[in-house]
């Protein structure tokens, strides 16, 4: 990472980024202007070529993005859906082959057919459909799902009884010593929800342990998983729980600055953060001095630009800073040297979801909610070939079986495997459900991974060797490059795979192993160093469907 | 290795203790104790931080002997004691095999017909980890990339890139310049340089930077720098600026291949400016004097060194018999070595019997010499440019060293983007001006009234640091009464800068910690310039910052052995150390080391010789390397100060304008072609060594000193460096501890004691004189605008681009006249539109002296009234305009404040006559 950059980003300040220039120059014809790549390197003392290899990393600022008047979802739910080819073909009526872009995913799994238009979403359901809302029609683009909670009284999904009550518990908190707070908070024992389960009391202990100011709270909204909906819903539907949490975190670490880094393609989540935020500025509960004390706390909403790999911590934290978002090393962490080089907390809306009630039932009581080592709610985002795709609300610890067949209801179609944890988590055969139970561990023991919880469907009729395909192809589209082992290994697995499903191709098990393996062991960030997890799992639990594509021997996994 | 199992600082490779140190990678640690390459990597490399792309470094880890391993990027993952290190196993280089084994499937395998065949890194490291075969199916790939040779020097092929970023990283950790980046993202991302142009559409400033970081050809340049073609490799130091980079210059068949900067270089760490890598093809060029000349009926015949020696023996005796030894005078040369500046002020000195020996600190440092001895008692910079990392706040005056002295530009301008306050007061907005917290853009020739300012506004806000004023200075309290009084609105009006920012300035400089200042030619090269370098001094006294590391008064020198001519003795009023020509008991010690009676009347000074050869008093000049008529202001005096002499002599490598009106032309060598020792900027005596023979027909600069000495009857032996550097030691004190075999690669920093211990930091406990000694001046306008501001409004001041080194003689033969051909005249907006000038347009820019037509370009740069310039081209004689006035101390001349004026030029009514000489002679 460039030190550098990060300090002339720094010195220009937070309020109007540089970042959130570079957005802006690409509204008007989908690519940010040369013109204005000038302008901002001046402006910014750090060059041309800096502001162009920042802005064609991002799928909506590139030049390739230019013109470009739909998207449509090519997330794996969609995939498995089946709904994009008539999806595209419907398009197609309306648009140039050279006006219609994908979008990665618009977290509308459970209905799939999905695309962006004039930067609204829609589930396009129907041919009839999609021609009114291209045509202008006034379809909303409102989408439904179900919901519901394993608990009597619902954690993350209860209703919000208004502002003012809601508020009530920062105030209580406010007057209490941020230390003590922080205990309560070790004490409950939870842990990030965005994948990798990082016991939030001590990240945040360490980030208000550093001696350096000013310190930064980011959530990470950047919820790229296709076939994940969770952030989104919280965003959208318990926007003022995310919030608190930020509130929160900002007081127990000493921060005065909450950045929200919203993904483009969650429109309406931007929209309803930022109307959550002036609820909450027109109240007073946030700002100087909140509730009389000394604390004050402001908000900042940074929009996407199209890079999943932004929901990789150090990625997203360039990202803010207008570099590049490629992956940074480790340590320094990010509560060391986080944004700008200063502290920074980093955490998944989810986790931030969590916080309010930890504080009001307090860490030991919350800490008691699902296992020992996995403690509190858990969501999960059910694609479309559930019988009752949606959101739900579980125990950690609930047996997995129960997910699928009970509240999920089973599925739609014949399905062979679920893929739980998005695109880098496990591939789980339906014989091996019964075996698992909601849990960082029990996920693990079981040679998968319970990630951010998102599952999605793959059905009996999709060839697993497309699946893996589709995985290596989506690795090596959103790889930042950086690392070697994903940059190169993403595209060469992806052109064995696809060599090997449309030629009379053999893969050498030794050679794919070799590559997993190197992936796996070698790369720098969870996104090469995750993929080869359900690609193992693939060849593992469906040797026998990629057999006729392997060179003679079996696979060692 | 390490027996205590029990110390605290230990981890183990494949089971060996190995102590660590604090900050240690798990690679910098195997580097050390296994050497570097024993753990391959592609994307580390010495002068770059940590960055972890190739994954190549990987290793294994475990917390004991037999407990679990991990795998991890060796490069940037911490030591953690009682950590055991696998750097080799069977799984590691499987891994690593297959990781080259990926590279490979996209990239050439042309590797015998490659310009860094059998120096490729990627190329090594492929053959230590063993791929045999590329298992994969052949599938994209980025082998078609087109090459960009676009410019006089750097060079693509991307074909041959292998995305490691070390180029991006270096263009960013090392230079700054941030030209280059990665594009895209994933498999085709790729480096761009600019908007996606071409090296030479960028910005560009061919520092190499690049091009020596890049592991493979996929960034290099037209010399093929990391090609193995010439294998013999020598370090020297860089001929050009004051910053005395080490070279590693390759050598095949006598004739230079080309130049690295050294990673080890404790000056210049892995860099060098375009100048030091890729300038220097002036030294073999066609134009280069090959044979001694003598002037007979006007025209120049070769003749033989015999001839030339017996000429110059015989009509300096001839002339000192006649007129005495104070008619005659030699002005030695900064460009070369301490030994041969020693000889020449030896000649002079003990062979003819006068002190009239002067070099060019005469028109750049001689006012940070004469000044800071004043008030610190040495003439030198008190710190090490290596203190940039240790300051807190820096202090920039009339300097621009990211054009004059380019790599301690590049280190300034890295610290100050990561966040060191940077105050710059230059009436130019300068490169590193948008970097600066604070601009004090005052008007050309106020130096003294803003450092008034600054002085008054720190004792104002009770900032003055009493313990060091009280215990270390003197006459500080006279020199505070006198701040007290100054008119602060007086002083705002003349300067032209608010008393706010001032304020603010002087504050952040006293209330830093540390606090370090550089200066340039900006603060000397004026009529009061000596007194703004006592002025400074008074600063840093007041603050406390003298004498600790990271702070300081640090004096950015011009030429590459400015500070060591000085040390030398090249100066009419002090002798080799530094002593006084005056004291008969000091004479009396050089008399019994030349072995020869000695003036102890100070000589001329540059200005002087000038004058007294029009009077008619001085007769014969020896002039080493230095174009006097392009470099020295008022041109057409100073040659009719040459036309004066009755003999002249220059010894130069090129025909220069001064050479042209010799009798006695030698032809000497170039610094490749010679050894010896430069002193840098900060007092550091490094080893030039010889990297070619000398040209046929040239002889270095000190051999031909000797070879006169001798003719003239004075007994030396024949140069040579070592043998000299012993006689040096026995005569200049703070040399005492310096020996030619114990230099070692990085030099020693001036003064060396006898046991050979050198000195990063200067007036550690007390000050060389004793005591710091406070000075007050008042300002005063010079008396060049008193006279001539109603005639010639403006103010004219001149400066340097990067490409270029001084009057260009050197760097005009080299591709870096491809990128800049010619001065130019920057105007302010206002002014430009006031004459109806726009850029481009030709001006004719005039004084009372004369007059040049330059071509102008309208830039905010400067502020109303001011005009800026270089003057490298003898096409444009741009000093034909500059002022005669000179610092009142040390008579250097003030170049940077010249009463002129400009007007725009239609094509048709060209009214300058470029001198016939001058361009004919330029081939």
């Amino acid at each position: 990472m460039s030190k550098n950059l990060s300090a002339l980003s720094f010195r220009k300040g937070l309020e109007k980024n540089l970042f959130e220039k570079m957005v802006e120059s690409a509204e008007k014809t989908g690519t940010a202007v040369s013109d204005d790549l000038k302008i901002m390197a001046e402006e910014y003392l750090i060059g041309d070529a800096i502001m162009l290899g920042a802005v064609s990393f991002y799928d909506f600022l590139k030049k390739e993005n230019e013109g470009k008047k739909v998207f449509y979802c090519n997330g794996t739910a969609c995939m498995t859906a089946g709904t994009q080819d008539s999806l595209k073909k419907n398009l197609h009526k309306h648009f140039k082959e050279e006006e219609i872009g994908e979008i990665c995913c618009l977290g509308r799994c459970h209905e799939n057919g999905s695309f962006q238009f004039k930067g609204v979403n829609y589930s396009g359901k129907n041919e009839n459909d999609i021609d009114q809302i291209i045509g202008g029609g006034d379809l909303p683009s409102s989408d439904e799902y179900n919901t519901g909670s394993i608990f009597k009284t619902p954690v993350l999904l209860a209703g919000f009884p208004g502002l003012d009550e809601y508020y009530e518990l920062l105030k209580k908190l406010l007057d209490r010593d941020p230390v003590s707070l922080l205990d309560e908070l070790k004490a409950s024992k939870l842990r990030g929800r965005g994948g990798a389960g990082f016991p939030a009391g001590i990240k945040w202990e360490s980030c208000r342990n550093v001696p350096a100011e000013p310190k930064y709270i980011v959530c990470n909204a950047d919820e790229g998983d296709p076939g994940a909906y969770i952030d989104r819903y919280l965003m959208e539907k318990r926007p003022h729980s995310v919030l608190f949490g930020m509130i929160m975190a900002g007081y127990l670490i000493g921060s005065n600055v909450g950045i929200l880094y919203i993904r483009a393609e969650y429109p309406d989540s931007i929209a309803i953060i930022e109307q959550s935020i002036k609820e909450l500025q027109e109240k007073g509960y946030v700002g100087d001095n909140i509730f009389g004390s000394d604390f004050s706390f402001r908000f900042k909403i940074i929009k996407g630009a199209g890079a999943y790999i932004c929901g990789e911590e150090t990625a997203l934290l360039a990202s803010i800073e207008g570099r590049r978002p490629e992956v940074g090393i480790r340590p320094p962490f990010p509560t060391e040297k986080g944004l700008f080089g200063k502290p920074t907390v980093v955490n998944n809306v989810e986790t931030f979801s969590c916080i309010y009630h930890v504080f009001t039932v307090g860490g030991e009581a919350y800490s008691k909610i699902g296992t020992d080592a996995s403690s509190g709610p858990k969501l999960v985002s059910l694609d479309g070939n559930f019988n009752k795709p949606g959101l739900y609300e579980v125990e950690m610890g609930t047996p997995f079986a129960e997910i699928i067949h009970n509240m999920g209801g089973g599925f739609r179609v014949p399905v062979k495997a679920v893929q739980v944890g998005g695109p880098l988590g496990g591939i789980v055969p339906v014989d091996k459900i019964k075996d698992l139970t909601l849990d960082f561990e029990s996920f693990k023991e079981n040679g998968f991974l319970l990630g951010h919880g998102s599952v999605v469907c793959i059905p009996e009729s999709f060839p697993i060797l497309q699946y893996i395909e589709h995985l290596f192809e989506f690795t090596a589209a959103e790889s930042c490059g950086k690392c070697f082992p994903c940059r190169l290994g993403s595209v060469r697995g992806q052109e064995m795979a696809e060599k090997a499903r449309k030629e009379d191709y053999k893969i050498d098990p030794e050679l794919i192993m070799d590559l997993l393996d190197t992936m796996e062991l070698t790369s720098l960030c969870a996104l090469g160093g995750g993929v080869p997890l359900p690609i193992k799992n693939a060849l593992h639990y469906f040797e026998k469907e990629l057999r006729p594509h392997l060179k003679n021997q079996t696979i060692a996994t | 290795m390490i027996k205590s199992v029990e110390n605290t600082r230990v981890v183990y490779v494949d089971d060996h203790p190995h102590e660590f140190e604090e900050g240690d990678t798990i690679l910098s640690l195997i580097d050390r104790h296994y050497g570097r390459g024993f753990v391959p990597t592609l994307c580390d490399a010495p002068q770059l931080e940590p960055y972890g792309a190739c994954r190549v470094c990987s290793l294994e880890i475990a917390q004991t002997a037999e407990g679990p391993r991990r795998v991890v990027a060796s490069c940037h993952t911490p030591i953690t004691a009682g950590m055991h290190i696998f750097p080799e196993s069977k799984n590691i280089q499987r891994l690593r095999r297959n990781i080259i084994e990926l590279v490979l499937t996209d990239h050439p395998l042309d590797c015998l017909t490659c310009e860094v065949n059998g120096n490729c890194e990627l190329q090594t490291v492929a053959a230590k980890v063993g791929v045999r075969d590329v298992r994969y199916p052949e599938g994209e790939n980025h082998l078609d990339r087109k090459k960009d040779l676009s410019h006089p020097y750097m060079t693509s092929d991307l074909s041959k890139c292998i995305n490691c970023d070390r180029c991006v990283r270096a263009c960013d950790e090392i230079q700054g310049q941030f030209v280059l980046s990665m594009h895209g993202r994933g498999f085709d991302s790729r480096i761009i340089k600019g908007l996606d142009s071409t090296f030479e559409d960028s910005d560009c400033v061919s520092c190499g930077a690049c091009a020596q970081a890049c592991p493979t050809s996929a960034i290099s340049d037209i010399f093929q720098s990391k090609s193995i073609e010439a294998s013999a490799k020598t370090r020297t130091v860089c001929t050009y600026c004051g910053v005395g980079c080490n070279l590693d210059v390759a050598v095949k068949n006598n004739e230079v291949h080309s130049i690295q900067a050294p990673i080890d270089a404790e000056v210049n760490h892995a860099h060098t400016c375009l100048k030091g890598r890729y300038a220097f093809k002036f030294y073999n060029h066609p134009d280069r004097l090959r044979s001694p000349l003598v002037k007979r009926d006007g025209k120049f015949v070769e003749v033989s060194w015999d001839e030339a020696y017996d000429t110059m023996a015989n009509r300096f005796k001839e002339i000192r018999a006649r007129s005495g030894p104070d008619a005659i005078a030699g002005i030695s040369s900064a460009r070369c070595t301490n030994e041969e500046n020693y000889l020449m002020q030896k000649f002079i000195r003990a062979v003819i019997g006068t002190n009239n020996i002067d070099c060019c600190a005469r028109v750049c440092h001689a006012p940070t010499a004469w000044g800071m001895q004043q008030s610190f008692g040495t003439g030198a910079a008190t710190n090490s440019t290596n203190d940039l990392e240790k300051t807190d706040l820096i202090l920039l005056i009339g300097a621009n060293p990211t054009q004059g002295h380019p790599v301690t530009g590049a280190r300034i301008k890295q610290q100050v983007m990561k966040g060191t306050p940077l105050i710059v007061i230059d009436p130019r907005k300068i490169e590193l001006v948008p970097y600066a917290d604070y601009h004090l853009q005052l008007r050309p020739g106020t130096n003294v009234a803003v450092l008034n300012m600054i002085a008054y506004f720190i004792i104002e806000a009770g900032l003055v640091n009493e313990d060091f004023v009280k215990e270390r200075c003197e006459d500080f309290e006279a020199f505070c009464e006198n701040i007290k009084k100054l008119d602060i609105d007086e002083m705002e009006r003349v300067t032209g800068v608010d008393r706010n920012l001032v304020k603010e300035a002087a504050i952040a400089y006293a209330s830093a910690p540390r606090a370090m200042s550089f200066h340039g030619l900006g603060v000397t090269e004026h009529f009061q310039g000596s007194k703004t370098v006592m002025l400074i001094s008074n600063i840093a006294m007041m603050t406390g910052n003298i004498g600790r590391e990271g702070v300081g008064v640090n004096p950015l020198r011009g030429q590459n052995n400015v500070q060591g001519a000085a040390d030398m003795g090249v100066q009419p009023h002090q002798e080799a150390g530094d002593l006084n020509v005056t004291l008969p008991e000091i004479q009396e010690q050089y008399e019994k080391a030349y072995g020869a009676k000695l003036s102890n009347k100070i000589g001329y000074k540059i200005p002087q010789m000038f004058e007294a050869a029009l009077d008619k008093d001085l007769k014969a000049l020896w002039i080493i390397g230095e174009d006097v008529v392009q470099t020295d202001p008022n041109s057409a005096e100073v040659k009719k100060a040459m036309e004066s002499l009755e003999f002249l002599v220059v010894q130069e490598i090129f025909m220069t304008e001064t050479a042209h009106y010799a009798d006695v032309i030698l032809p000497a060598t170039s610094f490749l072609e010679k050894s010896g020792t430069f002193t840098n900027a900060e007092r550091r005596v490094q080893r030039v060594n010889r990297v070619v023979e000398p040209l046929e027909g040239t002889k270095p600069d000190g051999q031909i000193v000797v070879d006169v000495m001798n003719r003239m009857g004075y007994e030396q032996k024949s140069y040579s460096p070592d043998v000299l550097l012993e006689e040096i030691s026995q005569i200049v004190p703070f040399f005492k501890g310096i020996r030619w075999d114990e230099l070692g690669k990085n030099g020693k920093q001036w003064p060396v004691a006898e046991d050979g211990t050198d000195t990063k930091i200067m007036h550690r406990d007390t000050f060389k004189r004793g005591r710091g000694k406070f000075h007050y001046f008042d300002w005063v306008e010079s008396k060049e605008i008193e006279k001539n501001r109603d005639e010639f409004p403006f103010i004219l001041t001149t400066g340097r681009v990067l490409e270029h080194y001084n009057c260009g003689t050197m760097t005009r033969r080299t591709g870096n006249k491809d990128i800049v051909s010619e001065d130019i005249l920057a105007i302010n907006p206002k002014d430009a539109d006031n004459k109806g000038v726009e850029s481009g347009d030709k001006v004719r820019l005039f004084s009372e002296r004369g007059e040049v037509e330059l071509d102008a370009i309208v830039s905010s740069e400067v502020k109303p009234g001011i005009l800026y310039t270089t003057f490298h081209f003898p096409e444009h004689m741009v000093n034909m305009v500059t002022s005669e006035e000179k610092d009142e101390e040390s008579m250097c001349p003030e170049y940077k404040v010249s009463a002129v004026n400009f007007e725009k030029v239609s094509p048709s009514d060209s009214t300058v006559k470029k001198t016939e000489e001058t361009v004919s002679s330029e081939r």
